[in-house]
Protein backbone atom coordinates (compact mmCIF):
# COMPACT_ATOMS: atom_id res chain seq x y z
CA UNK A 1 0.00 0.00 0.00
CA UNK A 2 1.44 3.30 -0.86
CA UNK A 3 1.33 6.43 1.22
CA UNK A 4 -1.61 7.42 -0.44
CA UNK A 5 -3.71 4.27 0.74
CA UNK A 6 -3.71 5.86 3.90
CA UNK A 7 -4.85 9.70 5.32
CA UNK A 8 -4.59 12.75 2.62
CA UNK A 9 -5.01 15.37 5.60
CA UNK A 10 -4.88 13.87 8.61
CA UNK A 11 -2.77 15.98 10.61
CA UNK A 12 -5.46 17.21 12.78
CA UNK A 13 -3.20 19.77 14.48
CA UNK A 14 -2.67 23.01 12.33
CA UNK A 15 0.06 25.06 13.28
CA UNK A 16 -1.90 28.03 14.52
CA UNK A 17 0.22 30.12 11.62
CA UNK A 18 -1.46 28.09 8.86
CA UNK A 19 -4.97 29.91 9.33
CA UNK A 20 -3.49 33.04 10.10
CA UNK A 21 -1.12 32.83 7.02
CA UNK A 22 -3.88 31.93 4.96
CA UNK A 23 -6.18 34.79 6.34
CA UNK A 24 -3.47 37.70 5.84
CA UNK A 25 -2.73 35.97 2.36
CA UNK A 26 -6.55 36.11 0.97
CA UNK A 27 -5.72 40.38 1.46
CA UNK A 28 -3.08 39.98 -1.20
CA UNK A 29 -0.66 41.54 -0.33
CA UNK A 30 2.63 41.06 -2.20
CA UNK A 31 4.93 40.39 0.95
CA UNK A 32 2.28 37.31 2.39
CA UNK A 33 2.27 35.94 -1.03
CA UNK A 34 5.59 35.61 -0.77
CA UNK A 35 6.07 34.12 2.17
CA UNK A 36 3.40 31.61 1.40
CA UNK A 37 4.86 30.34 -2.42
CA UNK A 38 8.13 30.05 -0.05
CA UNK A 39 6.96 27.94 2.51
CA UNK A 40 4.73 25.94 0.16
CA UNK A 41 5.84 26.62 -3.68
CA UNK A 42 8.14 23.67 -4.53
CA UNK A 43 5.44 21.45 -2.90
CA UNK A 44 2.60 22.70 -5.49
CA UNK A 45 5.45 22.84 -8.13
CA UNK A 46 6.24 19.16 -7.66
CA UNK A 47 3.09 18.04 -7.63
CA UNK A 48 1.96 19.80 -10.97
CA UNK A 49 5.20 18.21 -12.26
CA UNK A 50 4.30 15.03 -11.17
CA UNK A 51 0.70 15.81 -13.61
CA UNK A 52 2.19 17.21 -16.50
CA UNK A 53 5.73 16.65 -16.69
CA UNK A 54 6.78 19.70 -17.94
CA UNK A 55 8.27 22.57 -16.19
CA UNK A 56 6.92 25.23 -18.40
CA UNK A 57 3.33 23.57 -17.71
CA UNK A 58 3.97 23.01 -14.20
CA UNK A 59 5.35 26.73 -13.72
CA UNK A 60 1.75 27.99 -15.10
CA UNK A 61 -0.11 25.75 -12.96
CA UNK A 62 1.39 26.30 -9.89
CA UNK A 63 1.03 30.53 -10.62
CA UNK A 64 -2.68 29.09 -11.62
CA UNK A 65 -2.63 27.32 -8.31
CA UNK A 66 -1.53 30.03 -6.16
CA UNK A 67 -4.43 32.77 -7.88
CA UNK A 68 -7.04 30.18 -7.31
CA UNK A 69 -5.86 29.96 -3.53
CA UNK A 70 -6.32 33.42 -3.39
CA UNK A 71 -9.65 33.88 -4.89
CA UNK A 72 -11.09 30.75 -2.60
CA UNK A 73 -8.98 32.22 0.23
CA UNK A 74 -12.35 33.14 2.10
CA UNK A 75 -13.64 29.48 1.76
CA UNK A 76 -10.04 27.98 3.58
CA UNK A 77 -10.94 25.75 6.26
CA UNK A 78 -8.27 26.66 8.64
CA UNK A 79 -8.45 23.11 10.59
CA UNK A 80 -6.76 21.87 7.80
CA UNK A 81 -2.95 21.88 7.03
CA UNK A 82 -2.57 25.21 4.36
CA UNK A 83 -0.57 22.96 2.20
CA UNK A 84 -2.65 20.16 2.01
CA UNK A 85 -5.49 23.03 1.10
CA UNK A 86 -3.13 24.31 -1.97
CA UNK A 87 -1.90 20.44 -3.03
CA UNK A 88 -5.38 19.84 -3.70
CA UNK A 89 -5.81 22.93 -5.48
CA UNK A 90 -2.49 22.26 -7.24
CA UNK A 91 -3.67 18.77 -8.02
CA UNK A 92 -7.18 20.24 -9.33
CA UNK A 93 -5.49 22.86 -11.36
CA UNK A 94 -2.80 20.31 -13.32
CA UNK A 95 -5.45 18.17 -14.11
CA UNK A 96 -7.36 20.58 -16.26
CA UNK A 97 -4.22 21.85 -17.65
CA UNK A 98 -3.05 17.94 -18.38
CA UNK A 99 -6.47 16.99 -20.28
CA UNK A 100 -6.43 20.58 -22.15
CA UNK A 101 -2.86 20.06 -23.40
CA UNK A 102 -3.55 16.51 -24.33
CA UNK A 103 -6.58 17.82 -26.22
CA UNK A 104 -4.50 20.15 -28.02
CA UNK A 105 -2.44 17.43 -28.81
CA UNK A 106 -4.69 14.81 -30.19
CA UNK A 107 -5.88 17.92 -32.72
CA UNK A 108 -2.91 18.61 -33.65
CA UNK A 109 -1.73 15.36 -34.35
CA UNK A 110 -5.36 15.07 -36.41
CA UNK A 111 -4.68 18.23 -38.08
CA UNK A 112 -1.09 16.74 -39.39
CA UNK A 113 -2.14 13.07 -39.82
CA UNK A 114 0.66 12.10 -37.82
CA UNK A 115 -0.95 9.29 -36.90
CA UNK A 116 -2.97 8.08 -33.59
CA UNK A 117 -2.41 10.58 -30.22
CA UNK A 118 -0.19 9.15 -28.05
CA UNK A 119 -2.08 8.04 -25.44
CA UNK A 120 -0.91 8.86 -22.00
CA UNK A 121 -2.52 8.85 -18.44
CA UNK A 122 -1.99 11.12 -15.46
CA UNK A 123 -0.57 9.89 -12.60
CA UNK A 124 -3.35 8.37 -10.09
CA UNK A 125 -4.39 10.08 -6.90
CA UNK A 126 -1.80 7.81 -4.80
CA UNK A 127 1.34 8.64 -7.03
CA UNK A 128 0.47 12.09 -6.82
CA UNK A 129 -0.43 11.79 -3.19
CA UNK A 130 2.65 10.01 -2.32
CA UNK A 131 5.06 12.89 -4.19
CA UNK A 132 3.23 15.52 -2.45
CA UNK A 133 3.49 14.04 0.99
CA UNK A 134 7.54 13.36 0.25
CA UNK A 135 8.09 16.75 -0.61
CA UNK A 136 6.36 17.85 1.93
CA UNK A 137 8.68 15.86 4.50
CA UNK A 138 11.98 16.64 2.51
CA UNK A 139 11.00 20.52 3.09
CA UNK A 140 10.74 20.40 6.91
CA UNK A 141 14.37 18.96 6.92
CA UNK A 142 17.13 20.87 7.16
CA UNK A 143 18.81 21.60 4.01
CA UNK A 144 22.23 19.52 4.68
CA UNK A 145 19.96 16.68 5.75
CA UNK A 146 17.99 17.88 2.56
CA UNK A 147 20.90 17.37 0.40
CA UNK A 148 21.82 13.62 1.93
CA UNK A 149 19.18 12.62 1.37
CA UNK A 150 18.88 13.29 -2.27
CA UNK A 151 22.53 12.18 -2.50
CA UNK A 152 22.01 9.07 -1.19
CA UNK A 153 19.17 8.04 -2.85
CA UNK A 154 18.03 10.18 -6.09
CA UNK A 155 21.95 10.45 -6.75
CA UNK A 156 22.84 6.84 -5.81
CA UNK A 157 26.17 7.78 -4.21
CA UNK A 158 27.35 5.46 -1.30
CA UNK A 159 28.07 6.89 2.00
CA UNK A 160 31.18 6.60 1.32
CA UNK A 161 31.08 8.90 -1.93
CA UNK A 162 28.93 11.37 -0.17
CA UNK A 163 31.59 11.42 2.85
CA UNK A 164 34.58 12.22 -0.23
CA UNK A 165 32.16 14.50 -1.79
CA UNK A 166 31.44 17.05 1.19
CA UNK A 167 35.11 16.16 2.78
CA UNK A 168 33.57 14.60 6.07
CA UNK A 169 34.32 11.36 7.49
CA UNK A 170 32.52 8.28 6.60
CA UNK A 171 30.84 8.01 9.96
CA UNK A 172 29.64 11.37 10.30
CA UNK A 173 27.81 10.82 7.01
CA UNK A 174 26.45 7.39 8.75
CA UNK A 175 25.18 9.59 11.57
CA UNK A 176 24.10 12.32 9.70
CA UNK A 177 22.40 9.82 7.39
CA UNK A 178 20.39 7.96 10.21
CA UNK A 179 19.17 11.33 11.84
CA UNK A 180 18.15 12.64 8.75
CA UNK A 181 16.32 9.51 8.00
CA UNK A 182 14.76 9.14 11.30
CA UNK A 183 13.54 12.76 11.05
CA UNK A 184 12.36 12.13 7.34
CA UNK A 185 10.14 8.60 9.01
CA UNK A 186 8.82 10.57 11.97
CA UNK A 187 7.39 13.55 9.56
CA UNK A 188 5.42 10.66 7.75
CA UNK A 189 4.72 8.71 10.95
CA UNK A 190 1.38 10.44 10.76
CA UNK A 191 0.83 8.42 7.75
CA UNK A 192 1.34 4.83 8.77
CA UNK A 193 -1.93 2.97 10.26
CA UNK A 194 -4.98 4.96 8.77
CA UNK A 195 -8.03 3.76 8.15
CA UNK A 196 -7.74 3.37 3.72
CA UNK A 197 -11.51 5.14 3.39
CA UNK A 198 -9.33 8.54 4.52
CA UNK A 199 -8.02 8.07 0.71
CA UNK A 200 -11.39 9.14 -0.36
CA UNK A 201 -10.65 12.77 0.71
CA UNK A 202 -7.41 12.66 -1.69
CA UNK A 203 -9.07 10.37 -4.26
CA UNK A 204 -12.23 12.56 -5.06
CA UNK A 205 -10.57 15.70 -5.58
CA UNK A 206 -9.91 16.52 -9.16
CA UNK A 207 -11.81 13.78 -10.53
CA UNK A 208 -14.66 16.32 -11.03
CA UNK B 1 24.50 5.41 15.75
CA UNK B 2 23.91 4.42 11.54
CA UNK B 3 20.63 3.83 9.42
CA UNK B 4 20.66 0.05 11.40
CA UNK B 5 19.82 1.65 14.29
CA UNK B 6 16.54 2.62 12.58
CA UNK B 7 13.63 1.07 13.99
CA UNK B 8 11.53 -1.51 11.96
CA UNK B 9 8.99 0.92 11.32
CA UNK B 10 11.03 4.14 10.43
CA UNK B 11 12.93 1.49 8.33
CA UNK B 12 9.69 0.22 6.77
CA UNK B 13 8.77 4.52 5.98
CA UNK B 14 11.67 4.98 4.20
CA UNK B 15 11.68 1.80 2.66
CA UNK B 16 7.90 2.70 1.65
CA UNK B 17 9.25 5.96 -0.21
CA UNK B 18 12.28 5.05 -1.46
CA UNK B 19 10.76 4.70 -4.99
CA UNK B 20 9.42 8.42 -4.29
CA UNK B 21 12.94 9.51 -3.69
CA UNK B 22 14.13 8.35 -6.81
CA UNK B 23 11.70 10.35 -8.75
CA UNK B 24 12.70 13.53 -10.15
CA UNK B 25 9.90 15.48 -10.21
CA UNK B 26 10.23 15.25 -6.26
CA UNK B 27 13.80 17.03 -6.23
CA UNK B 28 12.55 19.40 -9.50
CA UNK B 29 12.64 22.97 -8.57
CA UNK B 30 11.23 25.83 -9.66
CA UNK B 31 12.65 28.73 -11.97
CA UNK B 32 13.30 31.28 -9.67
CA UNK B 33 11.08 33.88 -11.24
CA UNK B 34 8.03 31.90 -10.44
CA UNK B 35 7.63 33.44 -6.91
CA UNK B 36 7.36 37.20 -8.64
CA UNK B 37 4.86 36.37 -11.16
CA UNK B 38 3.17 34.36 -8.50
CA UNK B 39 2.61 38.28 -6.63
CA UNK B 40 1.69 40.13 -9.68
CA UNK B 41 -0.66 37.54 -11.04
CA UNK B 42 -2.67 38.02 -7.56
CA UNK B 43 -2.11 41.65 -7.34
CA UNK B 44 -3.46 41.95 -10.80
CA UNK B 45 -6.51 39.57 -10.09
CA UNK B 46 -7.11 42.03 -7.22
CA UNK B 47 -6.83 44.83 -9.46
CA UNK B 48 -9.41 43.19 -11.49
CA UNK B 49 -11.52 43.69 -8.42
CA UNK B 50 -12.24 47.20 -8.52
CA UNK B 51 -15.53 47.53 -9.64
CA UNK B 52 -15.93 50.09 -12.86
CA UNK B 53 -18.63 52.16 -13.62
CA UNK B 54 -20.77 51.43 -17.13
CA UNK B 55 -21.03 54.18 -19.76
CA UNK B 56 -24.61 54.84 -19.33
CA UNK B 57 -25.02 58.33 -16.95
CA UNK B 58 -21.21 58.16 -16.10
CA UNK B 59 -21.33 61.71 -15.00
CA UNK B 60 -24.34 61.04 -12.28
CA UNK B 61 -22.64 58.46 -11.36
CA UNK B 62 -19.28 60.41 -10.73
CA UNK B 63 -20.80 63.23 -9.45
CA UNK B 64 -22.94 61.22 -6.60
CA UNK B 65 -19.58 58.94 -5.96
CA UNK B 66 -17.32 61.77 -5.58
CA UNK B 67 -20.44 63.09 -2.66
CA UNK B 68 -20.14 59.67 -1.43
CA UNK B 69 -16.54 59.53 -1.33
CA UNK B 70 -15.89 63.32 0.47
CA UNK B 71 -18.54 62.00 3.23
CA UNK B 72 -16.59 58.30 3.42
CA UNK B 73 -13.33 59.54 2.96
CA UNK B 74 -13.07 60.76 6.71
CA UNK B 75 -14.45 57.43 8.09
CA UNK B 76 -12.74 55.27 5.94
CA UNK B 77 -9.06 57.09 6.42
CA UNK B 78 -10.23 56.49 10.25
CA UNK B 79 -11.53 52.94 10.10
CA UNK B 80 -9.46 52.05 6.98
CA UNK B 81 -6.07 53.41 9.38
CA UNK B 82 -7.11 51.40 12.50
CA UNK B 83 -7.88 48.20 10.68
CA UNK B 84 -4.47 48.31 8.99
CA UNK B 85 -3.13 49.18 12.74
CA UNK B 86 -5.08 46.21 13.91
CA UNK B 87 -3.86 43.64 11.43
CA UNK B 88 -0.21 44.81 9.86
CA UNK B 89 1.86 42.88 7.95
CA UNK B 90 4.66 42.18 10.52
CA UNK B 91 7.33 39.83 10.80
CA UNK B 92 9.50 39.08 13.76
CA UNK B 93 13.04 37.82 14.92
CA UNK B 94 15.64 36.68 17.86
CA UNK B 95 19.56 39.02 16.84
CA UNK B 96 21.71 36.50 18.04
CA UNK B 97 25.59 37.43 18.72
CA UNK B 98 27.81 36.48 16.21
CA UNK B 99 31.43 35.72 17.25
CA UNK B 100 32.31 39.47 17.22
CA UNK B 101 29.91 40.24 20.19
CA UNK B 102 29.04 36.75 21.79
CA UNK B 103 27.37 38.88 23.96
CA UNK B 104 24.77 40.23 22.18
CA UNK B 105 21.45 39.83 21.37
CA UNK B 106 17.95 41.14 20.70
CA UNK B 107 14.92 40.90 18.89
CA UNK B 108 12.94 42.83 15.86
CA UNK B 109 10.02 43.75 14.32
CA UNK B 110 9.79 45.20 11.01
CA UNK B 111 6.06 46.67 9.89
CA UNK B 112 4.99 46.80 6.71
CA UNK B 113 3.32 50.73 6.83
CA UNK B 114 2.30 53.12 3.17
CA UNK B 115 5.25 54.66 3.28
CA UNK B 116 8.19 51.67 3.80
CA UNK B 117 9.29 48.83 6.71
CA UNK B 118 9.15 50.31 9.88
CA UNK B 119 11.96 48.38 12.03
CA UNK B 120 11.83 48.51 15.76
CA UNK B 121 15.29 46.96 17.02
CA UNK B 122 16.29 46.08 20.70
CA UNK B 123 19.55 44.51 21.22
CA UNK B 124 21.44 44.86 24.30
CA UNK B 125 25.06 43.70 25.37
CA UNK B 126 26.82 46.07 22.32
CA UNK B 127 28.73 48.74 23.64
CA UNK B 128 27.73 52.29 22.39
CA UNK B 129 29.52 53.64 19.52
CA UNK B 130 30.70 57.37 18.78
CA UNK B 131 33.42 59.34 17.70
CA UNK B 132 32.56 58.58 13.96
CA UNK B 133 32.10 54.51 15.18
CA UNK B 134 28.57 53.71 14.53
CA UNK B 135 26.06 50.65 13.77
CA UNK B 136 24.75 49.85 10.47
CA UNK B 137 21.61 47.68 9.72
CA UNK B 138 21.10 45.74 6.45
CA UNK B 139 18.52 43.60 4.71
CA UNK B 140 20.32 40.69 3.07
CA UNK B 141 18.49 38.57 0.00
CA UNK B 142 19.58 34.86 -1.10
CA UNK B 143 21.58 36.51 -3.60
CA UNK B 144 23.65 38.49 -0.77
CA UNK B 145 22.36 41.89 -2.12
CA UNK B 146 23.12 44.21 0.60
CA UNK B 147 20.46 47.06 1.32
CA UNK B 148 21.21 49.36 4.22
CA UNK B 149 18.96 50.62 6.55
CA UNK B 150 20.14 53.21 8.86
CA UNK B 151 22.45 53.98 11.37
CA UNK B 152 22.58 54.12 15.49
CA UNK B 153 24.97 54.67 18.24
CA UNK B 154 23.02 52.55 20.49
CA UNK B 155 21.14 49.49 19.74
CA UNK B 156 18.80 49.61 23.05
CA UNK B 157 15.71 51.35 21.38
CA UNK B 158 16.37 51.99 17.49
CA UNK B 159 14.23 52.38 14.59
CA UNK B 160 14.72 51.91 11.07
CA UNK B 161 13.08 52.33 7.94
CA UNK B 162 13.35 50.13 5.16
CA UNK B 163 12.07 50.38 1.51
CA UNK B 164 12.60 46.37 1.22
CA UNK B 165 10.83 44.13 2.87
CA UNK B 166 12.25 40.59 4.23
CA UNK B 167 9.99 38.19 2.41
CA UNK B 168 12.66 39.37 -0.46
CA UNK B 169 15.46 40.11 1.44
CA UNK B 170 15.33 37.46 4.38
CA UNK B 171 18.33 38.11 6.82
CA UNK B 172 18.83 41.27 8.46
CA UNK B 173 22.44 42.13 10.05
CA UNK B 174 23.98 45.02 11.73
CA UNK B 175 27.30 45.67 11.15
CA UNK B 176 30.27 47.71 13.30
CA UNK B 177 31.17 50.39 10.81
CA UNK B 178 33.24 53.84 10.95
CA UNK B 179 32.93 57.36 9.01
CA UNK B 180 35.79 56.66 6.87
CA UNK B 181 34.24 57.46 2.90
CA UNK B 182 33.57 53.48 2.26
CA UNK B 183 29.66 53.03 1.98
CA UNK B 184 30.27 49.56 1.93
CA UNK B 185 29.88 46.89 4.64
CA UNK B 186 32.97 46.41 7.09
CA UNK B 187 31.55 42.66 7.12
CA UNK B 188 32.22 43.16 11.05
CA UNK B 189 28.34 41.52 11.64
CA UNK B 190 27.53 41.39 14.98
CA UNK B 191 23.84 40.97 15.17
CA UNK B 192 22.42 38.39 12.99
CA UNK B 193 18.49 37.20 12.70
CA UNK B 194 16.00 35.86 9.81
CA UNK B 195 12.48 37.87 10.51
CA UNK B 196 9.32 35.48 9.90
CA UNK B 197 6.27 36.40 9.67
CA UNK B 198 4.34 36.93 13.18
Amino acid sequence: MGVAGRRWASVTTVALDDAELASRFASGDADTVRVVYQKYGRLVFSVAMKVLGDPGLAEDATQQTFVQAWRAAASYDPTRPLGAWLTTIARRVAIDTYRRERRHRDLDDIDTSTGSALITLPPSAEQIHDVAEVRRALDELSAPDRDLIRMQHFDELTHAEIAAELQVPLGTVKSRTFRAHRRLAGLLAHLRAEPDDDVQEGGSHGRR
Amino acid sequence: MDDDDLTPAERAEIDRIRATLVDPVVWAEPGEDLQERVVAAIAAEAGARQPTPGPRRRWVRYAAGGLAAAVLLAIGLTVGIRANQDHPVEFAAAMSGTALAPGASGDVTLTKTPSGWRIKLHATGLPRRTDGEFYEAWLKNDAGVLVPIGTFNDGNDVTLWSGVGPAGFGTLTITREAADGNQASSGEVVLLGKPHLS
